[in-house]
């Protein structure tokens, strides 16, 4: 990829849209990159149909839900409700991630997950922790206003937070702190003192068997002092107040471009300041995403293969690239242990991502869950053949099958000595084609470039 | 410390092994082995905790047989002083504590006796939690000492996790971090890449791997895809020495195996946490006929632990290792009536190793000056913790447990 690093500081060209051209065509690399970002990786057929779209159009795809999604998204909360635990309202999620028609807002809504971390260990109720992210989702491409204002009454975020009786004559600060320190403001931006008001606007609101109530008398009424502003202000004041401050949308445009774009740079101010300007007028999160989605620098080296997958986004792009179906139960327990327990983020800061996700210990266990996933055996049995795969899009010699599955899971965009090596095995005498071609399969989703996203 | 990590790796790993792992991936295991000799400076000890799940009746563990008092409230439950380990003429061991009778005498056991906290709940959740969080005053904290001390030594190139759960229970929340991932495993084959098909080329792959000046993220993961390679072929390497060593057939027993593999293959982990009990409320919690479950649990903790003492100490290793046991709480003096006991206050607490100084610790709560008949801590368990975590670990305490503990002098380093 042509590098143009001295444009990617001018925010102008930076959040223009991208334009295919000489030097940045449109090719397979981008459309992975695309898919891994925006969804959870893709199929074969994706990565044509995409080269086809153009970038444009694959881009309004993944950001405008096809007519079926609603539909799909209703027949899963029905889904879920019938179940009654945690176990498997993560096997329903990541089952939902896989078959998706609309997997960007699968995407964000796990964005929201780790932003709005709740941890149903310590909430204890799965029919709340499952009102919790439908919360989530509803507003996962809408308004991050209606989403701060559904997340401070939520009930499973006020039990997480201790925050379940929010008294006049003790106001709780476990919430307030959680909204302005990790939800929207940042550490280090207010005083104890407009912490403590903030507590005391919430006062009144509590949770009394599982559901929000609010207790008129319990309510402080006296004036407060929140971030400058004085006044008798409730819940709602503060929130708008909160929403009012610019810190609020640079921080939120900050945290979606480590997200989308790259965990490797921390951005200047001047590319951040045009995307929080327009994002503090309507807190609309789907404008911001398509920003970031369209614009030059999202296709640029800058963001190439800077981030690394997270454990969700490392197995789901196998299973999408390998066009099977897999116990979603099973592969929850394994990426807990890989440290992505779903429902479970660690602490209010949710996971922290990045290089943490890495070490040696998680690169024997991704080494194994992708082994587990491709053996055709045991506990994920049969389902993902990268054979059947390459075959059904009519690469049935081992050589075009090996360049197939190159291309599909890393665009063959990988390092020319890797490359040789890999190419260079020899089939046995007698070794079965599909055996052959699964090692093959296994050896190029176990490389580190296959690791980021 | 006389015995280095080079030594320990000479004596543990032929001179074959050594070649294949040089045959393995040159020119990243040459910088891989050059930020091993720069970790000389982290003191190379290592930190194991036995949780006692339960709430362990101390009383009937570290037994003043000859306090009048201790016969009195215990009509059914007393032990007697013939079948006691005697450490002094007040003091002895439970019966079925023969092997940490002898582990005292060898200088490779201290009691600390009279912990607990101040305002202590004795609700099982809630207790337990404290002692995970080292943050009794801090009913929300949402990190535990030990995920905070594995956050306050991580460094975000880091390649080897500096602590990890051995056990089939889920992770203690003692290990929650903010930022690390902190690996649960059953047995040593958790942390060893499974032959696959494929796992040739992925070899031959591995081998070619060079660094990439522009792309760090790259970088990190194929250092520590090496680093997968030779730590799981340690771990292998390892499994022969450690078989050999006799264990009894406890559960506790073989998770201690595992750490000793792990130790052995020398993989960069400072801190294990192990437990005995089953989680949860945890067997060590006995309302009534306490007698002959105490006694099992006693016998499997002690001969544990001093099997994976002595398998250590002859391969030289014992020096590098810290043992503590904990529990959420003591019991109370006086049995309830149903041959058990009701949820107390302080307990003693177990160090093993090979640098302790040994013997007693602190003086032996009364008897008769109870709180709400249980009886009453002298020494804030955060004293402990501080002192393993500065004096052993070479740690931060003031940035763990967010306060400066007066440290025990209980180690001989």
């Amino acid at each position: 990829m042509a590098v143009h690093f001295e444009k990617l500081r001018d925010p102008g060209w930076a959040w223009a849209a991208y334009e295919p051209d000489v030097e940045r065509p449109w090719n397979l690399a981008r459309a992975g990159h695309l898919y891994r970002r925006a969804a959870f990786g893709a199929g074969w057929q994706q990565l044509q149909q995409a080269l086809s779209d153009g970038p444009q159009r694959t881009i309004d795809k993944l950001l405008r839900p096809q007519s079926e999604a609603a539909q799909f998204n209703r027949t899963y909360d029905e889904y879920e409700t019938a179940t009654g635990s945690m176990d498997q309202l993560r096997a329903w999620w990541l089952r939902r991630m896989i078959q998706t028609p609309h997997p960007l807002l699968e995407k964000m809504t796990l964005f929201w997950h780790s932003h709005f971390a709740t941890n149903a260990a310590e909430v204890k109720n799965a029919r709340l922790m499952q009102q919790h992210v439908r919360l989530l989702r509803s507003q996962a491409l809408g308004s991050f206003r209606t989403l701060l204002e559904g997340i401070s009454q939520d009930p499973a975020v006020l039990l997480w937070l201790g925050a379940e009786a929010n008294r006049k004559a003790r106001p709780n600060e476990n919430l307030a702190r959680a909204i302005i320190e990790n939800f929207t403001l940042g550490p280090d931006r207010c005083t104890e003192d407009d912490i403590r008001d903030t507590a005391r606007a919430f006062t009144g609101w509590f949770i009394l068997r599982s559901n929000l109530r609010y207790i008129p008398r319990e309510h402080d009424e006296n004036e407060k002092q929140i971030l400058g502003r004085k006044g008798n202000f409730t819940r709602d004041d503060v929130l708008r107040i909160i929403l009012e401050q610019p810190a609020t949308s640079r921080r939120i445009v900050r945290k979606l471009y480590r997200w989308l774009i790259s965990e490797t740079d921390q951005p200047d101010e001047t590319l951040i300041s045009p995307l929080a300007e327009s994002f503090a007028d309507d807190y609309n999160v789907r404008n911001l995403v398509e920003k970031m989605l369209r614009s030059n620098l999202f296709f640029s080296p800058a963001a190439y293969r800077r981030r690394i997958k997270c454990p969700a986004e490392f197995a789901i792009g196998i299973v999408k690239a390998m066009e099977g179906s897999i116990s979603t139960t099973q592969l929850a327990n394994d990426l807990a242990d890989l440290g992505q327990n779903l429902y479970n983020p660690p602490t209010i800061k949710g996971w922290a991502g990045g290089k943490h996700w890495i070490n040696s210990t998680a690169m024997v266990a991704r080494q194994n869950l992708a082994s587990a996933l491709l053996r055709g055996s045991d506990q994920y049995g049969n389902k993902l053949n990268p054979w059947t795969v390459a075959q059904r899009h009519r690469y049935d010699t081992p050589e075009s099958a090996r360049q197939f599955l190159l291309d599909l899971f890393l665009q063959s965009d990988l390092d020319s000595d890797v490359h040789n090596v890999l190419l260079k095995t020899h089939r046995r005498q007698n070794e079965d084609l599909g055996v052959l071609i699964r090692s093959f399969a296994y050896a190029i989703i176990t490389l580190p470039e296959f690791q980021l996203a | 410390m006389s015995y280095t990590r080079r030594d320990f790796l000479k004596a543990t790993l032929s001179a074959t092994t050594m070649l294949s792992f040089t045959s393995l991936a040159p020119d990243l295991l040459v910088r891989a082995a050059g930020t091993d000799i720069a970790r000389q400076d982290d003191r190379d000890t290592v930190l194991v905790i036995v949780q006692m799940s339960g709430g362990n009746d101390g009383l009937n563990t570290v037994v003043p047989y000859a306090d009048d008092e201790y016969a009195r409230n215990r009509p059914t439950l007393r032990l007697h002083p013939e079948d006691i380990h005697k450490i002094n003429s007040y003091l002895g061991f439970h019966p079925r504590m023969e092997a940490f009778s002898r582990l005292y005498k060898e200088g490779h056991l201290c009691i600390v006796q009279g912990i607990g906290y101040p305002n202590s709940d004795r609700s099982h959740d809630i207790a337990m939690r404290h002692w995970h969080t080292a943050k009794p005053e801090n009913p929300n904290c949402q990190t535990g000492w030990l995920g905070r001390a594995a956050d306050s030594v991580w460094h975000t190139n880091q390649k080897d996790m500096p602590a990890i759960f051995v056990g089939p229970i889920v992770q203690p929340f003692g290990m929650r971090a903010e930022h690390v991932i902190i690996p649960s495993i059953q047995s040593p084959d958790d942390l060893t890449i499974d032959p696959a098909p494929g796992d040739s080329q992925q070899k031959q792959a591995v081998k070619s791997f060079r660094e990439d000046k522009d792309n760090s993220l790259l970088n990190h993961l194929r250092d520590c895809t090496v680093n997968a390679h030779t730590n799981s072929q340690r771990i292998e390497v390892a499994a022969k020495a450690t078989n050999k060593a006799e264990y009894p057939t406890f559960r506790l027993a073989e998770t201690l195996r595992t750490v000793a593999q792990l130790i052995r293959a020398d993989v960069g982990i400072r801190i294990f946490f192990t437990e005995l009990g089953g989680g949860g409320i945890g067997g060590f919690d006995n309302h009534a006929n306490q007698l002959g479950n105490h006694c099992a649990l006693l016998g499997q903790l002690s001969e544990s632990l001093a099997a994976f003492i002595h398998d250590l100490k002859k391969d030289k290793l014992l020096d590098r290792i810290l043992v503590m046991t904990i529990s959420e709480f003591g019991r109370t003096v006086k049995e309830n009536g149903r041959r058990g006991t009701g949820h107390g206050v302080a307990a003693p607490i177990f160090i093993a190793g090979g640098k302790l100084k040994g013997g007693l610790v602190g003086s032996h709560p009364s008897l008769t000056d109870l709180d709400n008949g249980a009886m009453k801590f002298h020494t804030d368990f955060r004293r402990v913790y501080s002192t393993v975590l500065d004096k052993w670990l070479g740690f931060e305490s003031q940035a763990i447990l967010d306060r400066q503990f007066q440290s025990l002098d209980i180690l001989n380093v």
